[in-house]
C-alpha cells in the first residue's frame, strides 16, 4: 500500500473483538488526512472510541492495522510527542496546580525547566486560564478543567489530537464555547484532530468529515464531508442539511452515502 | 460586651454581624463542646463521689484525686516512664512507617514480587504480634531493643497494606496518560502512584500511631527492665503487683494522653499533606 506524505493515520481492515466476544468493530478502513478535523459520530457500542484508543496505542487491533505517520501507534508514542488525548473527564491530577498539571506531559518527557514553564503558560493562555495557575482541579469548574486538559494536550505540541467525548458531560453553553475555542487552537496550532462524539450538532459545527459509524457490529457506515466554510453559523440553512443528513445516515446506516 | 456595644451604635449593620458572629461562636461552642464538657464533669463527679459514698477502698477503685496524688508523689518515677514510652513509640512507629512504605513501593513495582509475597503480607497482619512477641525477647534480649521491634512490628503491617491499597488503586485514565506519554515505571511511582496512594498510606499512618503505643507498652510488660529505664508498662506491672492502683490509673491516663497526643499530631500531618486536594480534609470548606 502506497502511503501518502500527508496521511497521517490508516485504519486497514480493522476488527476488534473483545476477551467476552463483543465485537466493537469489524472491517474498519479508513484515511484521515493531515490537519483534517474527523469526527467519529454514532451511537454508545460503535466502536468510535475503541478506534480513537487504538490510534493512541491504548487498544491493539485483533486484526488489520492501523498505522500513524507510517508507523505504529506504540512506535510514535515511544518516540515521540505526536499523539496527546484528551479524555472524557478531563482527567487532572488533583494533588497538581493547574500550572503543574499541564507541566506534566512535558516533565514526563524530560523537558528543561525553563521552556516546561514558558510552553504551559503559553497554551494555558491560550485557553484563557492565565489567572489560574494556583488552583487545583477541584477549584475549577468543568468546562474550566476540560480547559486545562486541553492545555495539558496542547503542552508537548503534538500534531494530533484525540478527544473522546471531551465535551459531553458539559452544560449547552460551556460546550458551545469549548468548541468555538477548540476550532481556534485547531487553525492555529495546525494539528490534526480526531474526535469522537454521539452529538450530531457537535459533529456538523467542528468536522471537514464525519465518520458515520453503527453499531453491533461496530463499523464505518458512510463519510460525510462538511463542505462548510469556518466560522459556521449554527442555524444557517446549510448546516441543516448536513445535521439531517447525518442524523438520517445514523438512523439507515446500511446505507452507504456520501456527499 | 457585643451587645453593649450594638446598642450604642444604635444597631448599625457592622455591630449586627458582630453581635451575629459573637452568637455563632457560643453556637458552635454549645453544638460541639458544652455536651462533652458537661459529660466529663459530670463522670468526674461520679467516679469521685461513689467510691466516697460506697465507702471503697483506693487499691480497689480510687478517686480522681487519688489518681492525681499519687501522680504528684511519684512524679519523679512517671515523668521517665513516660519519656520512655514516648521515644519506643516515637522510634518504632517510625519504623514502621519507613520500613512499611519503602517496602510496599518495591512490592508494588514488581508484579511477579507483589502476587508471591502480598498473600503473606495478609497472613502476617493477621498474626496476634503479642502471642510472638516473646520470641523477639529471646532473640534481642529484655529491653529498649526488644520493646522497640514490638512497637515496629504491630505498627508495620497495617501501613504495608493500606500502602499497598493505594498503590493499586490509581485510576485507570490517569495510568493511561502516563503510558501515553512513555513514563517510566520509577516516573509513574514517584509521580502518579505515590501521590495517588497518599489518603491510603495516610490512614496506615493513622492507624499504626496508636498501635504503635500498644506495641511499646505490651513490649514492656514482657520485656521491662528496672532501674528506671521501664517505660509505662514496666511501671504498670510493678504498680499493680505492689497495689498501688492510684498510681497504676495515673500511669494508665498517661499512656492514653499522649496515645491521644501523638494520633492528634499524626491527624494533623495527614491533613497539611492532604489539605490542597482530598475530600477527607476538606470538611470545613464550603
Amino acid at each position: 500500500m502506497t502511503v501518502n506524505q500527508n496521511q497521517v493515520v490508516s485504519f486497514q481492515h480493522v476488527d476488534k473483538v473483545y476477551n467476552t466476544g463483543t465485537i466493537a468493530l469489524s472491517g474498519l478502513d479508513l484515511n484521515i488526512k493531515e490537519g483534517e478535523f474527523m469526527s467519529f459520530l454514532g451511537p454508545s457500542g460503535c466502536g468510535k472510541s475503541t478506534a480513537l484508543r487504538m490510534v493512541a496505542g491504548l487498544g491493539d487491533a485483533t486484526r488489520g492495522k492501523v498505522e500513524v505517520f507510517g508507523k505504529t501507534p506504540k512506535e510514535v508514542i515511544k518516540n515521540s510527542n505526536d499523539i496527546a488525548f484528551v479524555f472524557q473527564d478531563a482527567n487532572l491530577l488533583p494533588w497538581r496546580t493547574v500550572l503543574d498539571n499541564v507541566m506534566l506531559p512535558l516533565e514526563l518527557r524530560n523537558a528543561n525547566k525553563k521552556s516546561k514553564k514558558e510552553t504551559a503558560l503559553r497554551v494555558l493562555e491560550m485557553v484563557g486560564l492565565k489567572d489560574h495557575l494556583k488552583s487545583y482541579p477541584r477549584q475549577l469548574s468543568g468546562g474550566m478543567r476540560m480547559r486545562v486538559s486541553i492545555a495539558r494536550a496542547l503542552a508537548a505540541k503534538p500534531k494530533m489530537l484525540l478527544m473522546d467525548e471531551p465535551f459531553a458531560a458539559l452544560d449547552e453553553m460551556t460546550r458551545q464555547t469549548l468548541q468555538n475555542e477548540l476550532l481556534e487552537i485547531w487553525k492555529k496550532e495546525n494539528t490534526t484532530i480526531l474526535f469522537v462524539t454521539h452529538n450530531v450538532y457537535e459533529a456538523v459545527f467542528l468536522s471537514t468529515k464525519i465518520a458515520v459509524m453503527s453499531a453491533r457490529p461496530g463499523r464505518l457506515s458512510s463519510i460525510i464531508d462538511v463542505d462548510l466554510p469556518y466560522p459556521r453559523e449554527r442555524i444557517d440553512h446549510r448546516f441543516n442539511e448536513y445535521v439531517d443528513l447525518a442524523s438520517h445516515s445514523l438512523e439507515n446506516s446500511s446505507i452507504e452515502r456520501s456527499v | 460586651m457585643m451587645t453593649q456595644s450594638a446598642v450604642t451604635k444604635g444597631r448599625n449593620v457592622v455591630a449586627k454581624q458582630a453581635e451575629k458572629k459573637s452568637s455563632n461562636v457560643w453556637n458552635t461552642f454549645k453544638r460541639s463542646f458544652l455536651g462533652p464538657i458537661v459529660a466529663l464533669v459530670l463522670f468526674l463527679s461520679i467516679w469521685q463521689f461513689v467510691p466516697m459514698l460506697l465507702d471503697i477502698k483506693p487499691f480497689i477503685l480510687p478517686k480522681p484525686t487519688d489518681v492525681i496524688a499519687a501522680a504528684a508523689a511519684d512524679w519523679a518515677l512517671l515523668w521517665p516512664a513516660i519519656r520512655i514510652t514516648i521515644t519506643e513509640s516515637l522510634i518504632g512507629f517510625l519504623l514502621s512507617a519507613a520500613i512499611g512504605i519503602a517496602i510496599s513501593v518495591v512490592l508494588a513495582s514488581s508484579r511477579i514480587l507483589e502476587i508471591s509475597i502480598y498473600p503473606y503480607a495478609v497472613i502476617l497482619q493477621t498474626i496476634p504480634v503479642i502471642a510472638v512477641a516473646p520470641i523477639v525477647v529471646i532473640w534481642f534480649g529484655s529491653g529498649f531493643n526488644s520493646i522497640v521491634i514490638i512497637s515496629f512490628l504491630i505498627g508495620f503491617f497495617p501501613i504495608i497494606s493500606n500502602t499497598l491499597m493505594g498503590l493499586n488503586s490509581v485510576d485507570k485514565n490517569m495510568q493511561e496518560l502516563f503510558t501515553l506519554y512513555n513514563a517510566s515505571k520509577w516516573k509513574t511511582m514517584w509521580k502518579l502512584r505515590i501521590p495517588a496512594a497518599m489518603p491510603y498510606i495516610m490512614t496506615g499512618l493513622k492507624i499504626s500511631s496508636t498501635l504503635s503505643i500498644v506495641g511499646a507498652i505490651t513490649g514492656e510488660y514482657i520485656a521491662g527492665i528496672g532501674g528506671g529505664k521501664g517505660g509505662l508498662g514496666y511501671a504498670i506491672t510493678v504498680a499493680a503487683v505492689q497495689l498501688k492502683t492510684p498510681y497504676l490509673f495515673a500511669c494508665g491516663i498517661a499512656a492514653a494522653v499522649f496515645g491521644i497526643c501523638f494520633y492528634l499530631i499524626v491527624n494533623l500531618f495527614a491533613h497539611l499533606m492532604l489539605k490542597s486536594w482530598h475530600e477527607s480534609a476538606m470538611k470545613n470548606e464550603k
